[in-house]
């Protein structure tokens, strides 16, 4: 088990870390959620050894991380541009670990050899050992990246935007691959993105990175049901989030007054923050009565494939998007700057009190 | 099929026929301008290397009498250049100082790349740093030889500091007007031209390459050797062309620092055009060019540059 306790690190003025504690679970795949500048890079930075903690502790299995140089922590890391040696073919690339390694490098050219193919069969680049690595693909060198560092057999595998440099369609396979990769070796992969698609859809668990420490840390579909704040709402990119007060025991913005999921005792005037998913809204003419309803001037829609995401905006100005699946009845197209009413179950608004002040 | 029916029947292809297409007319005027940017270049070259050397090649097989030189063919100079003691070691102590310079520049110099390009992570402190070592530059080359004299001299700052400490007596007397000082003075001068491409070709190199290697487990040794080093030698090959051909067509260092102790083929040009002996400095020039050329195919065979450039 790879444990931080609160770990800081700080850049001049900027924190990047913040006194960030986390437990990642043995033989496990853990996505990290974080927009850019979130402190994903430098938290796998900081576990792989090219940086050292200001304060807190980093520990594998019991035994202190921080402080150990990086070539002694038996951590595999691969790196987001993959840092592929370019004067090396794919196979002495895969087999460098191995024969270079302080500790028990392996000196048997045939073991190696055998090690090597073992493993560019695992990921599938057969018949691309000799090659220069210039000459490959970049889904080929996605592999070699992920073959070198595999192949030393590391504790853990840190995974900085994988997929990031390869186009949508590599990603998708390249997806399902890794995830059968780590389930084949039992090692544990955590796997930083930007993308919440990527993160729900890879790991076991996923952290979301905020504001430099973990806001959550949950199974995929706990976390995009139950989202613990507003911060990690956010990240998922799938809830409206509306602000405004108690009233009542009912939530009251300038644009909209319904009731909560649950009754809740804060006192009236209670600053609150509710999220609400896009695709649990259907839009109705403006004259629709209702007690959740929400209403708003149509803006635009994005037609994306399988589904519409249209954009309303309610008189105070809080943008609102709804997504309608193109499986279902095909959906009205709305008027551009007419006012709807946008109805929804006041069962599924999830209500933050915390950071709404 | 709507679309392709609404256009019109004759396409553009018909058109082009007789005069010639566009892509045809942009590769004309490329091949034109090409060759506008290089005409001059060739044109110097062959006015002023290539004319020149043919002609030096020419006239080391004159005839060279005691105050003239005639175009009557003969291979009386190369006969003599070959024959004598005196030029035979000179050109062995030629390519014996070109090696232990190029030796030393590149043990001295390879420290300081490996600092600049790539411990000094800030493009401008780099570029600082370059033009510190670029320093020196900026008083004229026969200056920057002399002043190893004061430095190297029987009372000079070297003897100076190592009698003050106790170190020696009497002071050293090899220091200056010896082969050693022709060393010192010729590595600190060339120097830099090696410091330059290798701190060029390791600041190019991806930081993330070298966490990669550590991160696969190697200790700096191994890193230094099977990454660093391998992906600086280009900059190594073409640092050492410079100072190769520097130091081998190299006379004034030798003249003002060894006392006239050390001859290299240089020195015997100079001295053999100072006496009006043509055909003679001719037949030192030729030898001094095949072994340039020499070197330097040598030295392009270690790395194809135009593949890791």
């Amino acid at each position: 088990m790879l444990a931080l306790n609160s770990v800081s690190r700080r850049y001049g003025e900027t924190v990047a870390l913040d006194r960030l504690s986390v437990a990642v679970p043995a033989d496990s795949y853990v996505s990290v959620l974080g927009a850019s500048g979130s402190g994903k890079t430098t938290l796998l930075r900081i576990i792989a050894g090219f940086e050292e903690p200001d304060a807190g502790t980093v520990t594998l299995d019991d035994k202190r991380l921080d402080g150990v140089p990086p070539h002694r922590r038996d951590i595999g890391f691969v790196f987001q541009n993959f840092a592929l040696f370019p004067h090396l073919s794919v196979g002495d690339n895969i087999a460098y670990g191995l024969r270079y390694r302080e500790h028990a490098p392996i000196t048997d050219a045939g073991e190696v050899a055998h090690r090597v193919n073992d493993i560019i069969r695992l990921v599938g680049l057969e018949g691309l050992a000799s090659r220069k690595v210039s000459a490959i693909s970049g889904g080929q060198r996605q592999r070699v990246a992920l073959a070198r560092t595999l192949v030393t057999e590391p504790r853990i595998v840190l995974l900085d935007e994988p997929l990031g440099a390869l186009d949508a369609n590599l990603r998708e396979r390249m997806c399902d691959e890794l995830r059968h990769i780590r389930q084949r070796l039992k090692v544990t992969f955590l796997h930083v993105t930007g993308s919440e698609t990527e993160a729900l859809l890879m790991g076991d668990i996923v952290a979301v990175l905020s504001r430099g420490t973990i806001a959550q840390f949950a199974p995929a579909s706990t976390l995009f049901s139950a989202p613990r704040s507003a911060d990690v709402a956010r990240h998922l990119n799938a809830y409206n989030i509306l602000s405004g007060t108690m009233e009542g025991g009912r939530f009251r913005s300038p644009a909209a007054a319904f009731p909560l999921p649950a009754p809740s005792s804060a006192r009236d005037g209670t600053p609150v923050e509710v999220a609400l998913r896009f695709d649990r809204i259907s839009v109705r003419p403006a004259d629709t009565a209702g007690d959740a309803v929400l209403r708003a001037r149509f803006i635009t829609s994005e037609f994306t494939g399988s589904s519409v995401l249209s954009f309303f905006r309610t008189e105070d100005g809080q943008l609102v998007q709804v997504v309608s699946h193109l499986s279902g009845p095909v959906p009205e197209t709305y008027a551009k700057d007419e006012v709807y009413s946008l109805a929804f179950d006041p069962a599924e608004i999830v209500p933050f009190f915390e950071r709404a002040a | 099929m709507e679309i392709a029916d609404n256009r019109p029947a004759a396409s553009g292809f018909a058109e082009s026929q007789g005069s010639s297409s566009p892509a045809q007319k942009r590769e004309r005027e490329e091949r034109r301008r090409a060759l506008f940017l290089v005409t001059p270049g060739i044109a110097w070259m062959t006015l002023f290397m290539v004319l020149p050397l043919v002609m030096v090649v020419y006239v080391s097989f004159w005839t060279q009498t005691t105050f003239t030189v005639e175009p009557t063919l003969t291979i009386e100079s190369w006969q003599r250049f070959l024959s004598s003691s005196t030029y035979l070691s000179a050109t062995w102590t030629t390519v014996r100082i070109w090696a232990i310079v190029l030796v030393s520049t590149l043990l001295i110099g390879y420290p300081v790349a490996l600092f600049i390009g790539l411990f000094v992570r800030n493009q401008t402190l780099q570029t600082a740093l370059l033009v510190i070592c670029v320093i020196p530059f900026w008083t004229s080359f026969l200056i920057r030889v002399i002043a190893w004299r004061p430095m190297l001299g029987t009372e000079g700052a070297i003897n100076m500091i190592l009698i003050n400490l106790g170190i020696i007596d009497t002071p050293l007397t090899t220091l200056l007007f010896s082969e050693f000082a022709v060393l010192v003075g010729m590595t600190q001068i060339y120097c830099v031209f090696m410091v330059g491409p290798i701190t060029f070709m390791l600041s190019r190199i991806d930081p993330s390459i070298i966490e990669a290697a550590r991160d696969l487990g190697a200790g700096f040794g191994r890193i230094f050797f099977k990454i660093i080093l391998p992906l600086s030698l280009p900059g190594v090959v073409v640092g050492a062309i410079f100072v190769s051909v520097m130091v081998l067509g190299e006379f004034a260092t030798a003249a003002s620092l060894s006392g006239r102790k050390v001859n290299l083929l240089g020195n015997i040009i100079v001295s053999q055009v100072g006496s009006l002996k043509w055909a003679f400095a001719s037949v030192a020039g030729v030898i001094l060019t095949i072994i340039i050329a020499i070197v330097i195919t040598v030295m392009l065979r270690v790395v194809n540059l135009r593949k890791e450039m």
